[in-house]
């Protein structure tokens, strides 16, 4: 599971959840767009948070040292 | 200029609560004898904000200012009788009785009727009521002070008769002698004393009893003695504790003043006849007095009561009708009387897609009333800022109060409310991350939610009634609480492998190295949110710091930038070329080449590894730029970069504050000369009413210097805003670290510790505190905080990025909004 791979199923359930609001409650054109915009500013939001803890520990500086008491 | 308003800039498709409805001034010209009915459908309706036409007339000159006071005197029927139906211990009933037939003349000779009869009920009951409890209090006097006496007389008897025995037995020595005469004189005395008895409030009865001593000088022989129950004071009627009084007194002066001093102390006298028979029968016949008028108190509250509960039947329907009325007149009382005094004129604002609703409800108001003409609806062209008003639904209504606390948008500016949805949730979550915790959230909220239709009727409690409202929001933010805390990996502060296996291990089998050196990571990296290998460990603390700074300044640069694209929107749908090229271009290039710089260099780093030091960098990039970076370089050609963007970041600057008031002086200067040959309008009526609201239009003076400053200050307060917010951003660091080392000593001193003790009891005394320390710190308090500071980054950091905030809300005239408010 790479960063590429998990990245595409972000956009895939993002795609997803669009298509799904699209298809269950439509209510024209303007409130469809603020669905969008809704679910793309969430979708962003998490895949940000998850890129972010992904990357950091992608080629540590530090690792987890143990303490003496365990 | 009007253009630009109505249009929409066309830059993009519109959006839900993008922005606010567009609204029109609309003109409505409404026959008299319409009027009423007209207003009460609007009213109905709920889509028109009226303006008021008389704002320079006194409530009193105003047109239907009699009705009004006419509304207030029922108003106050109303709420003398809702007085009298909480003091009978009666609430008004729910129950819609939908007898919506009530003529309002009709309602007010009736409420004039019943509020005669409850008050001829009242003073009769009261009058009642008071000779009742006098008559206890005369029962209670007799009572007391015929023991008083008897227990005087059997005492004098048994004296008399101690004396009698002793004369006549031989006269001993201690005999005084003088006592027969003493005795003769006594008795002959004694036919000449006067008493008075009564009730005297038993706080009071010392002080009565010191000054009684005092006025007389000691000739008084007064007897108290408690009453054991509190008796009802006639004069007040409330339950006072009391004494019965005895006093007896000699001379006609003594008793002046004792009577005097009765009255000043509020103690009711009552007759008493020496003489026992008298007594018996007086006692007798108060005892009779009493249970006729007890019967007769009965039937009067029966009545009173029966009044009462069927006024309680209709209260609610009768104060609605009244409130209903009130508004009406109200709003009458804002049009303005035509010349011919045959019509009303109303103004007022409304939103464009209302105006065929608004022309029905005319219509059928002038179609119910009979009226000859109907009323005239017509737009009117005007230069005012219109108000502001987004349809917003019970989900996305939370939102936008969020962002109205703060200020209510410009007309039709980009409302911050529509990414406020997801990111005011997501900020919070990211200070919140603990997905045991976000449970929790999600529970408590989805009991409002699933109650929605039950809790939105009640009355509720400040506290309660708040969360009540911001329900979706706290289910916001509880979802987005669960998917950070899988991201941290906390659930209780207790980290779960729940995404595949850990990427750390030990060195060797014998894992000896594992408490010094550290573990080593042997397998790809944990596929979704922080290693569970860290927890615990002594490198955590130092790790997680490090990443949620990093993160912070990653989220905020981000959020920063989604600001000032936002605020591109807002120029393109105004058409303010100036904005686009010398504000939000500056801008842009400003934030990022420093902050959007740092991040870039922040991700560089975590991709590469490298261990090049990023404040070093940054500092230096300002310091000396042209010095070599050496072992801190992370990319090649890194001095170049960063030489640019300096130079980028200075050019910003001035761009930033000089071309914009040179220009905004130049548009000035074209439009006035522009607008001096422009032709008047051509309607008279748009006419009429443009030169009312131009007043403050289009013609004020453009100050240069004024305009200059205020960009300097823009300007400044960018250039400082972007590093003082960038640092903001950093309590979603502090509060995230906060929230979680709390959590991990919650868990690990509390439940842990009263674990490893093998004792039952102390063992349920841990998970109580544990309990309680979770619900009342981490659930309620760090909520609230970390609440609080996402509000401050959503209406600081983000929105002065591009929000004004300076509109007014549209109000509309609607009885649905009025109707809940329980004043007059």
């Amino acid at each position: 599971m790479g960063f590429l791979v998990t990245t595409l199923i972000f956009a895939v359930i993002g795609i997803i959840a669009s298509l799904c609001t699209r298809i269950c409650c439509n209510r024209g054109p303007s409130t469809n767009l603020f669905y969008l915009t809704l679910i793309i500013t969430a979708t962003v939001c998490c895949w940000m948070m998850w890129a972010i803890v992904y990357l950091a520990q992608m080629k540590p500086l530090i690792v987890p040292i143990l303490n003496e008491g365990e | 200029m009007a253009g630009r308003r109505g249009g929409g800039g066309g830059c993009c498709p519109p959006m839900d609560l993008l922005r606010s409805e567009p609204m029109q001034l609309v003109q409505v010209i409404i026959p008299m004898e319409s009027a009423h009915l007209t207003v009460s459908y609007l009213g109905d309706l709920g889509l028109l904000q009226f303006k008021d036409l008389n704002a320079d007339k006194s409530p009193f000159q105003r047109t239907y200012a009699a009705q009004i006071k006419k509304c207030g005197e029922m108003a106050r029927k109303l709420r003398f009788f809702k007085e009298q139906m909480s003091k009978a211990g009666l609430a008004p009933s729910f129950k819609s009785t939908t007898r919506d037939d009530i003529d309002v003349d009709d309602l007010e000779t009736k409420l004039g009727e019943l509020e005669a009869e409850l008050v001829e009920i009242n003073a009769n009951g009261e009058k009642l009521q008071r000779s009742y409890s006098e008559m206890v209090e005369y029962k209670l006097v007799l009572q007391k002070v015929g023991e008083f006496f008897h227990l005087a007389q059997s005492s004098a008897t048994a004296q008399h008769r101690e004396i009698e025995s002793q004369h006549a037995g031989e006269a001993s020595i201690d005999t005084p002698l003088l006592r027969d005469q003493e005795m003769a004189t006594d008795a002959s005395k004694q036919m000449k004393l006067g008493f008075l008895c009564g009730l005297v409030p038993r706080e009071r009865s010392m002080a009565f009893e010191r000054i009684l001593f005092r006025a007389t000088r000691g000739n008084v022989f007064l007897k108290q003695a408690h009453v054991e129950e509190p008796v009802i004071d006639p004069a007040s009627g409330e339950k006072v504790e009391k004494n019965v009084f005895l006093v007896f007194y000699s001379g006609e002066r003594a008793k002046n003043k004792i009577l005097k001093i009765c009255e000043a102390f509020g103690a009711n006298r009552y007759p008493f006849n020496e003489d026992l028979g008298k007594q018996a029968q007086m006692i007798s016949e108060v005892m009779g007095r009493l249970s006729e008028l007890k019967t007769t108190i009965d039937a009067g509250l029966a009545h009173r009561g029966n009044l009462l509960e069927t006024i309680g039947d209709q209260y609610e329907q009768w104060s609605r009708l009244v409130r209903k009325e009130k508004a009406i007149y109200h709003t009458l009382n804002m049009l303005s009387l035509d010349v011919t005094k045959k019509c009303l004129v109303a103004e007022g604002w409304c939103p464009v897609f209302a105006s065929k609703q608004i022309q029905d409800a005319l219509q059928r108001a002038a179609s119910d009333s009979n009226a000859q003409v109907g009323a005239i609806f017509q737009v009117v062209h005007t230069k005012e800022l219109p108000p502001t008003y987004f349809r917003t639904n019970k989900f996305t209504s939370a939102f936008q109060e969020i962002v109205d606390a703060y200020g209510v948008a410009r007309y039709q500016e980009v409302n911050p409310g529509v990414f406020t949805i997801v990111t005011f949730p997501f900020l919070f979550a990211v200070m919140f991350g603990d997905w045991g915790h976000g449970i929790c959230l999600l529970l408590a909220t989805l009991v409002y939610i699933f109650k929605e239709k039950k809790l939105s009727g009640q009355k509720l409690g400040d506290i309660t009634e708040m969360t009540f409202g911001g329900r979706y929001v706290i289910l916001m933010m509880a979802l987005f609480s669960i998917y950070t805390g899988l991201i941290y990996n906390e659930f209780f502060s207790v980290p779960f492998e729940l995404f595949g296996l850990s990427a750390y291990a030990c060195r060797d089998l014998s894992c000896r190295d594992a408490t010094t050196v550290g573990l080593i990571k042997v397998r790809e990296t944990y596929p979704f949110g922080v290693d569970p290998a860290w927890h615990g460990t002594r490198s955590e603390l130092p790790y997680l710091n490090s990443l949620k700074m990093k993160m912070s300044i990653l989220l905020g640069v981000a959020q920063m930038n989604l600001g000032i694209i936002l605020s591109f929107f807002n120029a393109k749908f105004f058409g303010n070329c100036v904005n686009i090229w010398f504000q939000f271009i500056p801008q842009l290039i400003f934030l990022n080449s420093l902050f959007g710089y740092l991040s870039l260099l922040i991700i560089v780093k975590w991709c590469t590894g490298s261990k090049a030091d990023l404040y070093h960098i940054m500092i230096y990039m300002f310091l000396s730029p042209t010095d070599e970076l050496g072992e801190n370089a992370l990319f090649p050609g890194q001095k170049m970069v960063q030489i640019v963007l300096l130079l980028l970041a200075l050019v910003s600057v001035p761009w930033m504050l000089l071309p914009k008031p040179f220009l905004l002086k130049k548009q000035h200067e074209e439009r006035h000369r522009g607008n001096s040959y422009m032709p008047l309008e051509t309607t008279d009526n748009s006419f009429q009413l443009d030169t009312n609201h131009d007043a403050h239009g289009d013609h004020e003076e453009f100050e240069f210097s004024e305009v200059f400053v205020h960009q300097l200050i823009h300007t400044i307060e960018f250039v400082l805003g972007a590093v003082s917010n960038t640092a903001s951003y950093l309590r979603l660091w502090a509060l995230s670290l906060a929230h979680s080392e709390l959590s991990s000593v919650f868990y690990e001193k509390v439940l842990l510790l009263a674990w490893g003790f093998n004792n039952v009891i102390i063992l349920i005394v841990g998970i109580i505190i544990f309990i309680f320390a979770t619900v009342g710190v981490l659930l309620v308090m760090e909520t609230l905080s970390a609440f609080l500071h996402a509000l401050r980054l959503h209406w600081v950091e983000f929105q002065n990025k591009f929000y004004e905030g300076d509109g007014y809300k549209f109000y509309p005239f609607s009885f649905a909004l009025a109707g809940d408010e329980d004043d007059f």
